[in-house]
């Protein structure tokens, strides 16, 4: 892990935030920043295992290819996918603008 | 003995003798509910009605003699991390509030086909993420051992229903330890089986490569029983292996007679009660009376576990958790002035504390110049310790080891303080990066407080895990324990 880097700073806690989509107080910046920078410190044991001739694991099993055969069957209807939705307009789920 | 305290393999014979009906059974755990879940606030939702229609059709099937299995009839709760089609579920999630799911999970299908009576959802941490319950985004669940400590987490609404006598059986969810940990916490047994062995279609997801459902119960045969109902392929589910299922009751009385039983030095870990590691060191000698041979082994890159599993699993929780947007499901703020500020206020609005810390977390680890220094050097660090459980097994059949280095803690005791939270999974992380089934069962208490023993298996040896949790069950009456909201003793 990168050593020797400034410690987390605010701005960055509001631009991880904003990727994240989440809205956030600035109490909750504060409070974040400092909980985060802790959690940081003890992952950076990371850094004592020696990964220099292993490859990563992304996923448990072997990879390998899933098929089924290209056949039509049943799956939700349009109903029951948009009934938890709180807005619908003609079948598809009704947003805000993009830009107001 | 009341009905509720029974095990379903005692529940089901009286069934089939016609002692006892399905109805009769229900009714005394939904009092039971009635009476102690004000108490222990393990469930979110009891589904009463759905339970005592289920148990009539139940009756039915066993009078007609016909399809009867040995779930049919049992009263099992849900954690609510799984989807029950028209059941509200939450995940224990105020950003869920009101979400009645289109369709079933997997599991719960199956244990509906088994004819199994669904008694309502279990209360969790908010998304599985937590080792307390009190991340829970409605109320924390109270351990029935003592009403002012916590039940551990996930799970624990599960394991505490389980240990009330509010269920016969529970499934929960596992990711780092959450079914364990809190099996170990309530004097119950709980099994995180081998990722692929069950189907995750219709879990809520936390962290996809990691996340696997499994049974918490009273013993290790209702255990076995619940994981057969449960595990198998699953078209819906892509990451479900074809492994073949064995039969898991076939065998768990074989005892561990002549089995190489390896324990890792590195799971007494600093921290450790002593409590914890004399219960344990004890265990070892019931399994060198028992004649199996006991050694030490090292899984060198232990203490790396812990580490790779808080980057690994917020990684991918955050890319699970983009799908909360408030716009197709679940409670949506209202106020924002584009579909931007929309997002942002639902999160902020919907999400607790710990959720919104591991989102940032793993935003953070796979954002543009920290992916490698983070998520990259924490996925090779996974294979280390895939390796290091394979060159164990080389030599040994199973491990051993506390499942929570300490019991339970009070309520409140680490919630200002997430790292020293999550050292609470120490112990059981390594069994879900490493690709590999864990038990936890009963190994004795300190001052009135549940112990768990984990017994680890090789991945897809489930039945190893049972028969060696089982011969200790058996050899020992730690099992018998029961915790006083439970009522009277076995």
């Amino acid at each position: 892990l990168p050593e020797n880097e400034p410690e987390l700073s605010s701005d960055e806690v509001r631009h991880v935030a904003r990727l994240a989509r989440l809205g956030i107080t600035p109490e909750e910046v504060t409070r974040f920043r400092d909980q985060l920078r802790n959690i940081l410190h003890a992952i950076e044991a990371l850094n004592r295992a020696d990964t220099s001739r292993v490859p990563a694991t992304a996923h448990p099993l072997q990879e390998r290819n899933v098929m089924r055969d290209d056949v039509r069957g049943p799956s939700l209807s349009v109903e029951a996918a948009l009934r938890n939705a709180p807005s619908v307009e003609d079948g598809y789920f009704k947003v805000k603008a993009i830009q107001e | 003995m009341n009905l509720f305290a029974r095990s379903i393999r005692e529940l089901h014979q009286m069934l089939v003798d016609h002692e006892i009906s399905s109805v009769e059974l229900t009714e005394s755990v939904l009092g039971q509910i009635d009476a102690v879940g004000r108490q222990t606030h393990a469930y979110l939702a009891v589904t009463r009605d759905l339970a005592l229609r289920q148990a009539r059709d139940a009756d039915d099937r066993i009078r007609e003699g016909a399809r009867v299995r040995p779930l049919t009839g049992i009263p099992i709760a849900i954690k609510d991390v799984l989807c029950v089609e028209d059941v509200p579920t939450t995940a224990g999630s105020k950003i869920l509030e009101g979400f009645v799911p289109p369709y079933s999970a997997t599991v719960v299908e199956r244990l509906a086909q088994e004819g199994a009576v669904f008694l309502g959802k279990t209360n969790c941490d908010e998304f599985a993420m937590g080792s307390s319950n009190e991340n829970s985004g409605y109320r924390p669940v109270h351990n029935p051992w003592e009403l002012d400590r916590v039940p551990g987490g996930s799970s624990g609404g599960s394991a505490a229903a389980v240990a009330s006598g509010e269920a016969i059986a529970a499934l929960g969810s596992d990711t780092g330890g959450s079914i364990r940990q809190p099996a170990a916490l309530t004097g119950t047994v709980g099994m995180k089986p081998t990722y692929g062995r069950v189907s995750r279609y219709g879990l809520i997801a936390f962290a996809s490569s990691l996340d696997q459902v499994g049974p918490i119960t009273r013993d290790v045969a209702d255990c076995a029983i619940l994981l057969q109902a449960i595990a198998g392929a699953d078209p819906r589910d892509s990451t479900s292996s074809p492994h073949p299922v064995p039969n898991y009751l076939d065998g768990l009385e074989a005892g561990v007679h002549g089995m190489r039983i390896g324990v890792p030095k590195e799971y007494f870990v600093k921290g450790m009660e002593p409590a914890v590691e004399q219960a344990v060191r004890a265990a070892l000698e019931v399994y060198q009376r028992l004649g199996a041979t006991i050694e030490e082994v090292s899984l060198p890159h232990s203490d790396v576990a812990l580490p790779a599993y808080y980057i690994i699993a917020p990684a991918e929780a955050s890319s699970n958790l983009a799908r909360y947007d408030g716009a197709r499901y679940g409670a949506q703020a209202g106020g924002g002035h584009n579909v931007i500020e929309e997002y942002e206020l639902t999160r902020q609005q919907g999400f607790g504390a710990e959720v919104k810390r591991r989102i940032m977390l793993g935003t953070y680890a796979l954002s543009s110049g920290y992916y490698d220094a983070f998520y990259l050097k924490a996925q090779k660090v996974r294979t280390l310790i895939i390796e290091d459980f394979k060159r164990a097994f080389e030599k040994v059949d199973a491990l051993l080891g506390a499942t929570s280095p300490t019991v339970a803690f009070a309520i409140g005791a680490k919630t200002q303080d997430p790292v020293a939270m999550y050292l609470n999974d120490i112990i059981t992380i390594p069994a879900n990066l490493g690709n590999v089934c864990g038990i936890s069962v009963p190994c004795g208490l300190a001052n009135g407080l549940p112990i768990g023993l984990q017994v680890i298996a090789p991945g897809f040896r489930e039945d190893i895990a049972l028969r060696v949790a089982r011969a200790f069950e058996s050899a020992t009456d730690f099992n018998r324990a029961r915790s006083p909201l439970m009522g009277v003793a076995a």
